[in-house]
């Protein structure tokens, strides 16, 4: 993984998420700005995908499978919640969306970690 | 007639804050259910309680978002009721007698290594259910 790369888009996701909890508690729909939101967060795991793709077969580790389903999911996650929220009508729309980037954090750092110590090494 | 006022849909348990927990559900119970699935499939000889626990707790987790997304409210308060306790005593029982589980499960150590949500998501999931019946 390129680090400033991994920082970036790790930067990306929990601001994203800072943002729809502030949406949140001012009860905002989901709307259009959220889906760009949503869509730079996107560009943002798509460009690690990419530098994945790659860099990672050329490493001497192992665990290149897990590495890339725990990519491919934190991709999948913020698209299912943008819909899943986007037609409540409550403050929790946002929310739900809000808690994708959480969780999209979370999975990169896993992400992050199977780098660092699986695939990366030596 | 066309004048009546439009009758809102009836709110059911995935509506509102439900929407987040079922969130949090199901990506729990996908990712703790392939993580199991992978270690019983490569490495099950090695933990196999740890690996085992991991399974039902991906399947419990799956029983209650899809309770809670078809609204079966007493399916989804038994299987976030034996979440908390699961969580509860696998947690106490980690600490206590650590040689029980030589690889983490989901519940190990109350979720330490989930960040803890295996332990707030029943908390939080159990108040939400117990709330939205009250109101019912």
């Amino acid at each position: 993984m390129i680090e400033w790369l991994y920082l970036a888009a790790q930067a990306a996701a929990l601001a994203m998420g800072a943002w729809f909890f502030v949406e949140t508690a001012r009860s905002r729909q989901v709307s259009r700005r959220h889906f760009a939101g949503v869509a730079v967060l996107e560009a943002f795991l798509l460009a690690q995908l990419v530098a994945g793709i790659a860099i990672v077969p050329g490493e001497p580790g192992g665990g290149k499978g897990l590495f890339f389903s725990y990519l491919v999911t934190a991709m999948l996650v913020p698209v299912a919640a943008a819909f899943w929220g986007s037609i409540d009508r409550s403050r929790w729309g946002i929310g739900t969306v809000a808690a994708s980037g959480v969780v999209v954090a979370a999975l990169l750092l896993r992400v992050h970690q199977i780098w660092e110590y699986q695939i990366h090494v030596g | 007639m066309s004048a009546e006022p439009q009758a809102a849909p009836p709110r059911t348990l995935a509506d509102g804050f439900g929407r987040l927990i079922v969130l949090v559900y199901i990506v729990f119970a996908v990712s703790a259910g392939a993580r199991a699935g992978y270690q019983v499939a490569t490495k099950f000889g090695e933990a196999p309680l740890s690996f085992s626990l991991s399974a039902v707790a991906a399947l419990i987790y799956l029983v209650a978002a899809v309770a809670i997304v078809r609204g079966a409210s007493r399916t989804a308060l038994a299987a976030v009721g034996v979440e908390l306790a699961g969580v509860l005593a696998v947690g106490a029982l980690s600490f206590a007698d650590p040689a029980w589980f030589p690889e983490p499960s989901v519940w190990s150590h109350f979720g330490s290594g989930y960040g803890y949500v295996p332990l707030v998501l029943p908390a939080v999931g159990l108040v939400y259910l117990l709330k939205r019946r009250k109101d019912a």
